[in-house]
């Protein structure tokens, strides 16, 4: 895993776009707040308005302004995904190294739960809490999380499997060290990244899975979200709100998962010794 | 060791379908308050205490594990608060639409995924290759929810080529053929938004896995016997190929699923996503419970199948385990 990669992602034009779309939205995110003076929860402007110098992207129908909506929603729904990437990473690396580490019956253990969770369609789980409980949306990240890092644990106790058995963490066991500092010493940083990849994989589903629920009415409704935007103004299409209103969501969720799809994308292209070799 | 692999793969997902089933048993019953007190008390319908104990004694569920798993064999899945149907013959009317759009959008995504990726594999480094591996990578980021507002937007509003909504024209009078072709022409938009999302993955998956094949060496003994390329393309590499199509299916489901949700509920198309999201809009709950045992039951059994139909494809699963 020690190639020089920093050249080669340099080099990649998918990582460059990934790169550079990820820095513009994660400006936008972090200063959302700071680019627009109108709150997007005050509904005293009139209603349906098209745009104008005050108002660069109108008014919807609730009387609130389209364009902070936006940026409110952006970073809902960018936060989430990254909130619940960082999540199922930090479970899976977890469970991954352990298993791979003790192997017999933790490994056992994880790897058959992690086969029964793999089974069941997250969605449904996510959908019939949400339903039914209401949870905040930090709790559906965690739910999202415990049901999607057996992929990850997956792809990171095949690879622990073939490093655990290296020579230098066999010297590191004969000079006496014990599990713990082997697998935090050597185990965690060699593995980089996979983490990598695996975060930008999972980040990518729940930001989708963020839009997809918030589209279908399974998040609190006075939450800004790209998904929310978008069903309220989809109910309208046929007026002539679509490009100001249906159309800005849209492109913005599309740029967000963009980004992240090009970078594990590149990621992986540069990695993933198997097609580097080819 | 053959049979032990499947024993093992059926228990797994026998024990996954457990798990669901009593999380659907389970979990209403955490529930604060009940149906009763839901619906009625910030109404402006008084209820004496006779009325709301038989409401109560008709809308709750108070059975045990035993009774209610007998129900669920029974297709005697409650009734829907809202509709005041029987789920399952909500469910049950619901389903065709959305098997022929999920079965429609899947087959024809895995057939021209695998034609194209094999195409594109074989012509590896000409400039259509790279063209289309590219445009594959970027349509691969844009969520169902994405193109199916595009779409909608250009074809349904501007060119009124398709229609915006429904799975076929309401109350109207066809001849089989016609009604066919209606069923069709409302097809195209919701199928077409789906096979964007699924095609990109099995493409660039399918180009991957027969890159890796075709510089093994039977595809070179394949061709020095001077076997026609199409022949040596399909016959032998490409089989090798499919593969992981089949074993992506599993871990790519519950992203499928949900995109079923979000495009049908974009058309309003009358399967169970759009059941779903209207079950949703008025907290209908043995609606929602219905719809989502029923189809991760559905989504189970289809991967199991899944697995079966792997080993039956590749003799090497069936020998390594």
């Amino acid at each position: 895993m020690h190639i020089s990669f920093r050249h080669e992602l340099g080099r990649d034009p998918w990582f460059i776009t990934g790169i550079v779309l990820a820095c513009i939205l994660f400006f936008l995110i972090v200063l959302g707040p700071y680019l627009t003076s109108y709150d997007p929860d005050d509904i005293s402007f009139s209603p349906l308005s098209p745009p104008s110098e005050e108002h660069w992207l109108g008014i919807n129908d609730g009387g609130m302004d389209i364009l902070s909506e936006l940026l409110y929603g952006m970073r809902n729904t960018a936060g989430f995904g990254l909130l619940a990437g960082v999540f199922a990473l930090f479970i899976g690396v977890s469970v991954g190294l352990i298993a791979a580490w003790f192997s017999g019956l933790p490994d056992q253990i994880a790897m058959r739960l992690a086969d029964v969770i793999l089974a069941v369609p997250s969605v449904m789980i996510l959908i019939m809490t949400a339903a039914l409980f209401r949870p905040s949306p930090f709790m559906l990240a965690l739910i999202f999380s415990f049901m999607s890092w057996p992929t990850t644990a997956k792809v990171i106790r095949s690879h622990a499997l073939v490093v655990k058995n290296r020579l230098h963490i066999q010297a590191a066991r004969q000079a006496g060290a014990s599990g713990a500092y082997i697998i935090a010493r050597h185990l965690l940083p060699e593995l980089f990244p996979l983490y990598v990849i695996g975060f930008a994989a999972k980040a990518r589903m729940a930001m989708f899975m963020e839009a997809s629920l918030a589209f279908l009415g399974l998040f609190d409704p006075s939450r800004k979200s790209l998904g929310i935007m978008i069903s309220y103004a989809i109910k309208y299409y046929y007026m002539d709100i679509w490009w100001n209103w249906l159309l800005p969501p849209v492109i913005v969720l599309t740029l967000l998962t963009m980004a992240v799809t090009f970078l594990a994308v590149s990621l992986e292209k540069v990695f993933d010794p198997r097609l580097t070799a080819s | 060791m053959k049979d032990g692999h499947y024993i093992k793969l059926t228990a797994v997902y026998f024990f996954a379908g457990l798990v669901m089933i009593y999380a659907s048993y389970i979990l209403p019953k955490w529930l604060p308050g009940d149906f009763v007190t839901a619906m009625y008390s910030d109404s402006n319908v008084t209820l004496t205490v006779e009325q709301e104990a038989q409401i109560r004694a008709c809308c709750t569920g108070k059975e045990g594990l035993s009774r209610y798993l007998i129900n669920l064999l029974s297709l005697k899945w409650g009734y829907s608060y809202a509709l005041l149907t029987p789920v399952s013959d909500l469910i049950l009317e619901a389903l065709p639409w959305t098997l022929l759009l999920f079965g429609g959008a899947h087959a024809a995504s895995m057939l021209l995924g695998f034609i194209f990726g094999v195409e594109a594999a074989w012509r590896r480094g000409g400039w259509v290759e790279k063209i289309s591996v590219g445009c594959m990578t970027i349509i691969e980021g844009v969520p169902e929810i994405c193109t199916g507002v595009v779409l909608l937007i250009i074809f349904a509003l501007f060119l009124g080529w398709f229609p915006a909504s429904g799975g076929e024209t309401a109350y109207a009078v066809q001849s089989t053929v016609n009604r066919i072709l209606d069923v069709g022409h409302h097809l195209v938009l919701p199928l077409v938004t789906l096979v964007l999302a699924y095609f990109p993955g099995n493409f660039l998956l399918t180009r991957g896995s027969m890159v890796m094949v075709l510089k093994e060496q039977f595809v070179q003994t394949a061709r020095a016997k001077g076997l026609p390329p199409a022949r040596v393309r399909y016959a032998h590499a490409a089989r090798n190929a499919l593969l992981p199509m089949f074993t992506r299916f599993g871990l790519r489901i519950a992203f499928m699923v949900t995109g079923v949700l979000v495009v049908e509920t974009i058309y309003s198309y009358p399967g169970m996503g759009t059941l779903l999201f209207k079950a949703i809009g008025v907290r209908d709950l043995p609606l929602i419970q219905g719809i989502v045992l029923f189809s991760s039951l559905a989504v189970l059994f289809v991967n199991l199948a899944m697995e079966f139909l792997y080993g039956m494809i590749d003799p090497r699963v069936r020998y390594a385990h």
